[in-house]
């Protein structure tokens, strides 16, 4: 891997946060300011207007994103309209409660998911293939939030096992995971399927073969290794997309993660919030998308650039 | 070699250790209430949200009892010096939670940091007539405004008029006193984690003597289904925001009771940008509210948790005018159409948002009603928050619904003139004759002659069909079996009166 390559990708990941301010910034004001939904519905046009003036909407667009640009360049991220605090702040606040339903959310979908497609690979087109995909299949087909509303019925209502939302202790955590986890289940579930039914069929798996090693050996020293690859990648990925929070699952379950403060902050147009929130989940994505790449660079010689 | 299905035991065994425990009951003086919305600050000078907590923790010089009346808060008596000056004597001996007294010096603070240009209170408009209030004595103050206002004791019994202590603010600064507030009021905020849940105790010290219950815990739980569950589940013992759709679940459980404050919500219409044609015929105002069964949505699509008035205030404000309910008659409308030259009728867009209970089936119908007079409506159900920045600037759809209220001045003024009176935000009213009965109920200090002004209104809104009103929501309360709890008109969930039956 030359220093050339990392150079470039460090200069496009650079690129890309650029443009994301732009979008995120042209996007959010072409609604729109925030003064009159800022204020009280009794507001005159005058205390609107006079709103505005100090919070420095009424200057042109272009002059706004420089300003708000050359700040976020000296690090500082505004102030939220609604909180009335620092944004990063908030985020930081939000970012242990978000982290922990994506590691919960992915580490049991990893394993399970895992474990079912290697079921599934092995005897394709049997029973157990057949039970997997269908699990797979109703993993991916659900919606999050009428899986959330069906967990919280079942299991807080009916059985009354789990609470139906909050935060802070183990049993809090579940649901929420399970609801969010189901989704990437089957997308591992299909992926390490896939993978693992094509590594079977390759030269080196039947060389493998060929010396006279033990099937399990074959399976878990040549051809899972390979089939793993494609399912690391995948779920760095949703791990960075998670990161900038689960909506729909935080709302659901009164999760206090940076996805229920996304939502509020669009509800209420806190747009220094909006932004922020924007720009941390596309920072984290270009950030692990970049960290894989470079891996991918190392581990495997034959990328190159 | 190891098997791969090994882990499997090992999790069946650990899976039932999570599963067995089971949501903690409440302690009999501790209460778990669910709110729709997270509180974002609590200082009740800069609230952009409802003030149901801060309620709790600070006091108004003048309060509503459940009857909705004026009575002494912090201020024992009031009265009317002269045109523009009205003065209030103040309770002695109140402390602030800190240990702080109350004073006429606080209430000046009070008022001075929000009136304050510099501060840019979002709340100003609630005390804009304020021109200075001007210390007497320690126990006297005097409110001087702008112009004659006749309801000034009803505005200082609201947010942003609870008191704050000058002491503590100074020393703290506004950003903290936003999350560790202190008040007169009967509960101290004990833990506040954003998002999460809100903690307050009981102040033993209250000047009205000590709450009942000892511990309240605020939980946000913004999607209702949720809310309704953690409700039937037994985690929280009161919940507001019922949405119409989901009282049956309530009403249905022996366990809980749904507590229904009739007009306790909002009116909602449908604005009319009267000031272009089509809408600019009265006859064509005329048959669109003909056209409309509202009694029909109220039963069918609001499962009959709203009320059908002709006003468009309610019931519950001071200087309401009752006035038959809107007829039904889509052959009157059709012939109206025809008078007024449309008799092939017309398009035309209308807007309405997913914000109430049902808002857009309301709107579905309220389209197809339409299109049975000829009038072809292209209907957009818009995001909330672009719809809300549409409206003030008027590119909003020529009819739009809106909910509309008094909130906490439970006064027909309130739900009239920034909705009616031209040049307002939230106005697409130009009506000279309208403009001027506003104009002069704001200036009248004589209530009975304030009243009729409000009276002639209402009337004219109605003759004129300068919008059209459909319906008053219910607000709905899913309450625990042995909490006692009434819904209020202003919204208002006053901790100290709640207790448990015994």
């Amino acid at each position: 891997m030359s220093a050339r390559y990392v150079v470039h990708r460090l200069l496009q990941s650079l690129l890309v946060m650029l443009g994301v301010t732009v979008v995120v910034f042209y996007a959010l004001h072409l609604g729109g300011d925030p003064a009159a939904l800022m204020l009280p519905p009794e507001a005159s046009f005058e205390e609107i207007a006079a709103f505005r003036h100090a919070m420095g909407f009424d200057r042109p667009l272009w002059v706004q994103y420089i300003d708000y640009l050359s700040r976020l360049m000296q690090g500082d991220f505004g102030v939220s309209l609604r909180f009335q605090r620092p944004v990063l702040e908030l985020i930081v606040e939000r970012l242990p409660a978000t982290l922990l339903l994506a590691l919960a959310a992915l580490s049991w979908s990893t394993l399970l998911g895992f474990f079912l497609g290697v079921v599934a690979a092995l005897r394709p087109g049997s029973a157990i293939d057949f039970f997997a995909r269908c699990i797979a299949l109703m993993g991916q087909a659900l919606p999050v939030f009428w899986l959330g509303l069906v967990l919280i019925l079942l299991f807080s209502l009916h059985w009354r096992l789990l609470p139906t939302g909050g935060y802070g202790e183990l049993r809090h955590l579940i649901l929420p995971a399970v609801a969010l986890g189901a989704y990437y289940m089957s997308a591992v579930t299909r992926l390490v399927r896939d993978s693992l039914i094509d590594a079977l069929g390759q030269d080196y798996v039947r060389t493998a073969r060929a010396k006279g090693l033990s099937e399990w050996r074959v399976i878990r020293r040549h051809a899972l290794r390979n089939a793993l690859i494609p399912v690391v990648t995948v779920q760095a990925m949703e791990f960075a997309a998670l990161l900038g929070g689960a909506l729909i699952t935080e709302v659901i379950f009164s999760w206090p993660g940076i996805g229920r403060l996304a939502v509020q902050a669009i509800q209420n147009r806190d747009l220094p919030l909006v932004q922020v929130i924007v720009l941390f989940a596309a920072a984290v994505f270009v950030l692990v998308n970049l960290l894989v790449d470079l891996l991918y660079a190392l581990l495997n010689p034959r990328i190159r650039l | 070699m190891h098997s791969p299905f090994g882990w499997i035991r090992w999790l069946a065994f650990c899976l039932p250790i999570a599963l067995v425990s089971v949501p903690d009951h409440a302690r009999a003086s501790e209460l778990t209430i669910a709110q729709a919305t997270a509180p974002a600050a609590l200082d009740p000078g800069f609230l952009r949200e409802a003030a149901t907590l801060v309620d709790n923790v600070f006091d108004t010089l003048v309060m509503r009892d459940d009857q909705m009346r004026l009575v002494p808060g912090l201020a024992t008596e009031w009265r009317v010096v002269d045109e523009q000056t009205w003065e209030f004597e103040l309770r002695p001996g109140v402390k602030f939670h800190n240990g702080e007294p109350f004073d006429a010096e606080a209430v000046k603070f009070t008022f001075d940091r929000i009136l304050d240009p510099a501060a840019n209170a979002p709340t100003i408009s609630y005390v804009r007539t304020i021109s200075e209030v001007e210390i007497v004595d320690a126990d006297t103050v005097r409110f001087h405004t702008t112009g004659a206002d006749p309801l000034l004791p009803s505005r200082l019994s609201r947010y942003p008029a609870y008191i704050v202590p000058p002491g503590y603010l100074r020393e703290v600064g506004e950003q903290e006193f936003a999350s560790a507030p202190v008040g007169t009021g009967p509960y101290r905020v004990a833990e506040f984690v954003r998002d999460d849940h809100l903690t307050m105790v009981a102040n033993p010290d209250y000047w009205r003597g000590a709450p009942q219950v000892e511990r309240v815990v605020w939980r946000p739980i913004p999607e209702a289904t949720a809310r309704v569950a953690a409700l039937l589940s037994g985690e929280v013992q009161l919940a507001e925001s019922i949405p119409a759709d989901l009282a049956q679940l309530i009403e249905s459980n022996p366990e809980l009771r749904l507590d229904r404050v009739e007009n306790g919500g909002l009116t909602l219409y449908l604005g009319l940008k009267s000031d272009e044609p089509p809408l600019d015929d009265p006859r064509v105002r005329e048959a669109l509210s003909l056209a409309i069964d509202r009694q029909a949505v109220v039963s069918r699509l609001l499962r009959g948790f709203a009320t059908v008035h002709g006003s468009q205030a309610s019931p519950l404000d001071h200087g309401y005018l009752e006035l038959p309910a809107p007829g039904y008659d889509p052959e009157r409308a059709r012939e109206l159409l025809a008078e007024a030259g449309y008799g092939d009728g017309f398009e035309i867009r209308m807007q309405a948002p997913r914000r109430y209970n049902a808002s857009a089936e309301v709107g579905q119908y309220l389209a197809q009603a339409f299109g049975q007079i000829g009038v072809k409506v292209s209907l957009e159900i818009p995001e909330w928050s672009v719809y809300t920045q549409q409206v003030p600037a008027g590119s909003q759809a020529p009819i739009y619904m809106l909910g509309w209220g008094s909130t906490q001045t439970l006064d027909a003024d309130a739900a009239l003139y920034p909705i009616l009176r031209s040049g307002e935000p939230y106005s697409t009213v130009r009506d000279a004759e309208l403009d001027q009965l506003l104009d002069r109920s704001r200036q009248m200090l004589d209530e009975q002659q304030r009243v009729e002004l409000l009276a002639a209104v209402q009337q004219r809104v109605v003759d004129q069909r300068l919008l059209l009103t459909l319906y008053q929501e219910d607000s709905l309360y899913g309450v625990a079996n042995g909490v006692r709890f009434e819904g209020r008109a202003d919204a208002r969930i006053p901790l100290f009166d709640l207790g448990f039956d015994r």
